[in-house]
């Protein structure tokens, strides 16, 4: 094993990950520099979400090596890799995915209890977070009664209380309207830069990489240096299809 | 077809509750046989026949209130987009559910009536062949369209009961829908005042009733001991009490636990029991009523010579077997409805422990509640009749 450059936060060398023999990813290599916000680009299938899992440990590549602050994290147990996700991490999907029994400032607070945090401490941070997002009106409510775009603030505002070292934002405006989904990008990302959050952020979308320091573009599990396809010659792949139908 | 199709793929876990099912239908087919036997048999008790043919009601019902958590759970025929895209709509899959609870409830009906014509002495070439043909009426004819109209009660009950059970339940075209219908909450039970008004009207009933009380107009099969039928209205009056109240009283201990500054674990263990009260709280109800039953029963007729005959304990043993697996299988259901809940928590990094105390935690409390309540309710029955 070669240790990581020192200046690197997370640093991955030739990730490869096949889901079920279904190509994933194919020796991707990176590394994420301290408090900058990273995009990975590239089309639905290009393997982004899968390099995310890897990086943030909740997937341990087939093959390759991940490294977080000089920690080898692919030889870390079930056991450590929770305890690093609970306390370094914080992670948004494209869903909100918050708990329906839970109010908006309880699911916000809940990486702070789940910490074992005092729950009046818990709360006052939560709360805080949620006032910054615009949402501090609606932190009693339960999330059946917030609209999609409300409910996705209230996951931002999870993952932005725990504190975390690096946030991983998987498709995160991928359920907004336009309107919505640039003013909680903004949001997003001057929060982070407020607070040396390292952010790294999967999108298809050129405009939401446009936000980030640097750009990644993954296509077809590989990383290349632009994820524009290729110009085609047949429109219709008539020539590469066997089938008569 | 498609309801084999997809039995034949379907895991071990459902086959297995699948088999609990047939064997609970084989149970309560082989109960009304022998009722049928016994009135061939003995044409002159023609009063005694009905008597025993009224006590299967109560196994009857434990069986398709099972049948009914069974189709329930059932991932096969679960509204889910796989089937959605394939062109199946609400109806289609309330048939499908139901047509699969009729092949087991069926096979159960099938397996109940080989044993009866073996133990009958009709088939032979088996061990114990005929080794009851006195009791069940051998040697005299058995009328084919009573069995099979007898055998068909359970296929059918439970099928209906199945159909309607299921037949609001939304369609899922897509994760996202189905993701947003699991984010609504179930309403918050009401029933809890008229559940303890009817549970304390049906010991009042009781106790008022059992007052040197002699005739015994109801009294159970296999035993000549009185057992008078207000005694068993104001039990069953006890029974739909603490059904009714089951929710209500689980989404109070679930107020409870979450309730003065909770940590994550009681939180969350707290809100799940609040929002699963409905679901479980009804089938807990149910297996209380019944235990206490048993235990009362238990202090009552523990006395006699011969307590009771072995029909009455297979009716027991289908009674709190079938109530105890619905409470199972309602579990099962209400942890299927939470896995998106425990997969998103473990995403922002919950600890399974976490899950898993607060998961016992719940069933600590709802343990330490209904236990005692159990209890009391069954002491409070005996005693009116043992004084």
């Amino acid at each position: 094993m070669v240790a990581p450059p020192d200046n690197d936060v997370i640093w991955a060398r030739s990730l490869q990950h096949s889901h079920n023999g279904s190509p994933g990813l194919d020796g991707v290599s990176l590394g994420v520099r301290d408090a900058e916000i990273l995009a990975v680009t590239g089309p639905r299938g290009s393997g982004k979400t899968t390099l995310l899992h890897c990086l943030s440990g909740q997937l341990v590549p087939q093959q390759g090596e991940v490294w977080f602050n000089n920690v080898p994290v692919h030889t870390m147990g079930p056991r450590l890799r929770e305890h690093l996700r609970r306390d370094r991490f914080a992670w948004i999907a494209a869903e909100p995915q918050l708990v329906p029994e839970l109010t908006a400032w309880e699911n916000a607070a809940l990486p702070l209890l789940l910490r074992g945090v005092p729950h009046r401490a818990a709360k006052k941070a939560a709360t805080e977070w949620l006032e910054r997002l615009d949402i501090g009106a609606l932190a009693k409510k339960r999330p059946h009664t917030l609209l999609q775009e409300q409910r996705q603030r209230v996951s931002v505002a999870r993952a932005l209380t725990a504190a975390p070292t690096v946030l991983f934002a998987d498709e995160p405006t991928a359920t907004l309207h336009r309107a919505e989904r640039s003013q909680l990008l903004r949001t997003l990302t001057t929060a982070a830069r407020s607070h040396d959050i390292t952010v790294v952020l999967a999108t298809h979308d050129a405009e939401v990489a446009a936000l980030a320091d640097r750009t990644v573009s993954l296509l077809d599990g590989r990383r290349v240096a632009t994820a524009a396809l290729p110009a085609v010659s047949d429109p219709e792949g008539r020539s590469a299809c066997s089938l008569s139908v | 077809m498609l309801a084999l199709r997809l039995t034949r793929g379907s895991h071990p876990l459902v086959l297995m509750r699948r088999l609990l099912l047939a064997a609970a239908s084989a149970g309560v087919g082989f109960l009304l046989l022998c009722t049928l036997g016994y009135a061939s048999g003995h044409p002159a008790h023609a009063s005694g026949s009905l008597l025993r043919l009224l006590w299967c009601a109560v196994p009857l019902a434990a069986t398709v209130h099972f049948a009914v958590a069974v189709a329930r759970t059932d991932p096969s025929t679960r509204p889910r987009p796989g089937l959605f895209a394939a062109g199946l709509g609400p109806v289609r899959l309330t048939v499908l559910a139901a047509v699969s609870t009729a092949v087991s409830t069926t096979l159960g009906s099938m397996v109940a009536l080989l044993f009866f014509l073996h133990l009958r002495g009709d088939l032979t070439g088996l061990p114990f062949d005929g080794g009851a043909a006195e009791f069940l009426g051998g040697g005299t004819p058995l009328p084919l369209a009573a069995a099979l109209t007898l055998l068909a009660l359970v296929p059918l009950v439970s099928s209906a009961a199945g159909g309607l059970a299921l037949r609001s339940r939304p369609a899922a075209p897509s994760e996202a829908q189905e993701a947003e219908d699991l984010l609504t909450p179930a309403p918050a039970p009401t029933g809890l005042p008229w559940g303890v008004a009817l549970t304390a009207a049906g010991l009042a009933v009781e106790a008022y009733a059992s007052r040197g009380s002699a005739g015994s107009p109801l009294p159970l099969p296999g035993r000549l001991d009185s057992t008078p039928a207000s005694v068993l209205a104001g039990w069953t009056l006890t029974a739909i009490g603490l059904a009714m109240a089951g929710p209500g009283l689980t989404h109070l201990c679930g107020r409870l636990l979450q309730a003065v500054r909770p940590g994550a674990v009681r939180l969350l263990a707290g809100r799940v029991l609040m929002d699963e009260a409905s679901r479980i709280g009804r089938p807990l109800g149910v297996v209380c009523a019944v235990v206490s039953g048993v235990v009362a029963a238990s202090v009552l007729y523990t006395d006699g010579p011969r307590p009771f005959g072995p029909l009455t304990a297979l009716g027991a043993v289908l009674v709190v077997g079938c109530t105890t697996a619905t409470l199972l299988t309602s579990a099962l259901e209400a942890k299927q409805a939470r896995a998106r809940t425990a997969e998103a928590l473990v995403r922002v990094g919950a600890p399974m422990s976490v899950l898993r105390i607060a998961t016992v935690l719940r069933a600590t409390v709802l343990l330490a509640v209904f236990a005692p309540l159990t209890w009391m309710i069954a002491e409070l029955a005996a005693l009116p009749l043992t004084g």
